[in-house]
């Protein structure tokens, strides 16, 4: 079957565009009604649970990967100490909320400028620092974090290796129509039975808020980002990504655009930070560490690097790519009880098989099947009059 | 004009303590930094698997000798042997297939077997932890106060510097040394000349496998705990050895090592405002600096790049 056809700005391709816009919002309104309560469906005896948890946890780490992505994916910069910029970003929140009494939100006004400041420094001395010696440093800089947090001097604001626990919860307005939407979704005929007959309890109600504040938060980042990159010092970065020399002679300035470039990193990795100190309502300095930075990794590559899209597929990918093993315990045809933390090691062949096969990335097989189905091809230019 | 206070401790016994502790733990740092810098010569890759893979290796001895109640250096030679194994495999698998010249996928899959590796170690082995016995005889040759070198500590000094020695001979006197100082000079050179550079650069990361594996097998004892992370800091020492020492040069591996030992455990020790916890943090600002300051290292040679 040879794709359709679809010319660019036509009506066909904006009732395209409308309905992918429609189904993606739509998408995001009713998931978190879905699987507040959550799902448990079981396969070869496994039973699995997914819930709303693993929906934000994914949202923030979507975030961290497209700080990862900017710098790694766009400008070329391998850092395999974006965990630091994150951890940062958490530990700023949870400090602040839990000794200081701050609201979640009000901590960004710390977090952004902070984590910016952080990354513009650490971008400096990798103006000297390339490639395989970048991640060198980056790796030595994700080990370091743990160790910095459980500092006997930081403990009044860490509470070092147990891990910061934050009291103050995220409370829902008594506005906000999170019973009254349940009722209008249940009326949906077929998916209005997915949510079950019970009315939601305080934590689900403050998870579906939540839910909604990271989509928001994540959406504004995703758009930030879409204009970074499709704007003037976007195209600066990939063309250092491209050739250095070359972005170089044509009046790029190096040294700004690769320090902003750790900056603008840093800042989308503090803002996931403080995205994950909201969800868990928990930061722990073991968490935060190397495995954390290369788990960033695996989500730029499974996802897609230098594609926004790919980011959001990754953070996903990571999430539940681990709490599916976590929770597989049988597998047909093998004997013996599955148990540890191999999500780590279905990650790290997924990172290698994907290096292989696909190293466009999810997003990137994504496209391939969409272009089977229709193409847009770009209209023809007007007022060009044809030559010949 | 020194306007910060620093105290310093000078206790002479103190002092020896500290810089035998610096030489034995540096001795280990520099044995790994050593199979890094193997891999790196010849491939110009930095392999941030390396430690797990001596992780692995020393999981394999520590069930050979604790479970199975064989002596330690047999097992440690076995898990040697089989580490080695296992890297020729991977890197006939899935090293050799990526173009060897971009290096950043290579470090990305290396990234990847960080994950597998040390997560296959923690499901078959769990995260317990244990200890792996010593291959030295107990007790000190020597003891000042405070101060003592143990047997161990002399036996890892020697058989640092006895692999060194090997290394060195293996590279520059035989025909396999030969190959591999061609394939890290030039690969496409010494494809023309007919080296086989593939099996070349098997046997240095086979190599290099059996060379962390007896790092680390000298190291867990002495670090007293054998648990999945221990290799973790580790690795970041040894990377601040191997460019401390030039990330190409063996022998500036195994010194630079025992210089970032001597870090460590005397000046972070003696110096009243660095906490001692931040050791890895020292070992980070030693690779940031040598980087920024002096990328060679002392004994690497300068890379000189045409534009």
């Amino acid at each position: 079957m040879t794709p359709r056809t679809i010319v660019e700005g036509s009506a066909l391709h904006r009732r395209v565009q409308g309905a992918n816009w429609s189904l993606w919002i739509i998408t995001i309104a009713i998931l978190p009604f879905l699987v507040a309560i959550p799902l448990k469906p079981s396969v070869f005896g496994n039973s699995y649970t997914i819930g709303l948890g693993n929906v934000n946890e994914a949202i923030a780490w979507a975030v961290a990967v497209l700080g990862l992505n900017l710098l790694t994916g766009f400008n070329g910069q391998l850092s395999l100490g974006n965990s630091f910029f994150v951890g940062t970003g958490a530990y700023l929140t949870g400090g602040l909320v839990q000794t200081y009494h701050w609201s979640y939100l009000s901590t960004l006004v710390v977090v952004i400028p902070v984590c910016l400041a952080i990354g513009l420094i650490v971008g400096v001395p990798a103006l000297r620092i390339q490639g395989l010696y970048l991640a060198l440093v980056t790796f030595g800089l994700a080990a370091v974090f743990p160790t910095i947090v459980k500092l006997d001097q930081l403990d009044r604001f860490t509470h070092g290796s147990n891990g910061l626990n934050i009291e103050s919860k995220l409370l829902p307005a008594d506005w906000m129509p999170i019973q009254g939407t349940l009722e209008a979704i249940r009326k949906i005929p077929l998916i209005g039975d997915w949510t079950g007959t019970d009315t939601f309890s305080s934590r689900q109600n403050e998870a579906i808020y939540a839910y909604f504040l990271l989509v928001m938060i994540a959406a504004a980042s995703f758009l930030l980002a879409r204009n970074l990159i499709k704007s003037r010092p976007g195209r600066a970065l990939i063309a250092i990504r491209d050739n250095e020399i070359g972005a170089e002679v044509s009046g790029i300035n190096l040294s700004l655009y690769k320090a902003g470039a750790f900056g603008a990193s840093a800042l989308l990795s503090g803002v996931a930070g403080t995205m994950l100190a909201i969800d868990k309502n928990f930061v722990s300095p073991d968490e935060l560490g190397i495995n954390f930075a290369i788990f960033l990794v695996v989500g730029l590559i499974v996802g897609g690097s230098a594609n926004l899209k790919g980011s959001l597929i990754g953070g996903f990918a990571v999430i539940f790519v681990r709490q599916w093993a976590t929770q597989t315990k049988e597998v047909p045809l093998i004997g013996w009880e599955l148990n540890g933390p191999y999500g780590q090691m279905v990650l790290g062949i997924l990172l290698i098989a994907l290096m292989f096969a696909m190293p466009g990335g999810i997003a990137y097989g994504l496209t391939k099947i969409r272009s089977r189905i229709y193409r847009v091809v770009p209209a023809d230019h007007r007022g060009e009059a044809p030559t010949g | 004009m020194f306007l910060l206070a620093v105290s310093v401790d000078t206790d002479p016994e103190l002092l020896l303590a500290r810089v035998l502790d610096g030489l034995r733990f540096g001795s280990g740092y520099g044995a790994l930094a050593l199979a890094l810098v193997m891999i790196y010569k010849a491939t110009g890759v930095l392999n941030f698997a390396q430690g797990e893979l001596a992780l692995l290796g020393i999981y394999i001895a520590w069930a050979l000798s604790v479970g199975w109640g064989w002596p330690i250096i047999i097992a440690v030679i076995l898990a040697m042997f089989a580490t080695a194994t296992l890297a020729a495999g991977i890197e006939r698998t899935i090293i050799r297939p990526f173009d060897p010249s971009n290096h950043l996928p290579l470090v990305i899959v290396t990234l990847g077997l960080f994950l597998a590796i040390n997560s296959f170690v923690a499901v078959t082995w769990t995260t317990d932890l244990k200890a792996l016995p010593s291959m030295f005889p107990k007790g000190n040759v020597f003891a000042v106060g405070v101060a003592h070198l143990t047997w161990s500590g002399l036996g890892m000094f020697i058989t640092v510097l006895v692999m060194l020695g090997a290394v060195t001979l293996l590279l520059n006197r035989t025909k396999v040394g030969l190959a591999f100082r061609a394939v890290s000079s030039n690969i496409e050179s010494a494809e023309l000349v007919g080296i086989k550079v593939g099996q070349t650069l098997q046997f240095g990361w086979a190599l290099a496998a059996a060379i962390g594996t007896l790092a680390g097998a000298l190291l867990v004892p002495e670090l007293q705990v054998l648990d999945p992370n221990v290799m973790l800091s580790t690795l970041v020492f040894a990377f601040a050895g191997a460019a401390l020492g030039g990330l190409d040069s063996p022998k500036g591996a195994v010194i630079g090592g025992i210089l970032v030992g001597l870090i460590r455990n005397v000046v972070v020790q003696s110096v009243s405002f660095i906490p001692s916890e931040l050791s890895v943090g020292a070992a980070v600002f030693v690779i940031l600096l040598v980087l920024l300051v002096k990328p060679s290292g002392l004994f690497g040679s300068s890379k000189v790049v045409r534009v």
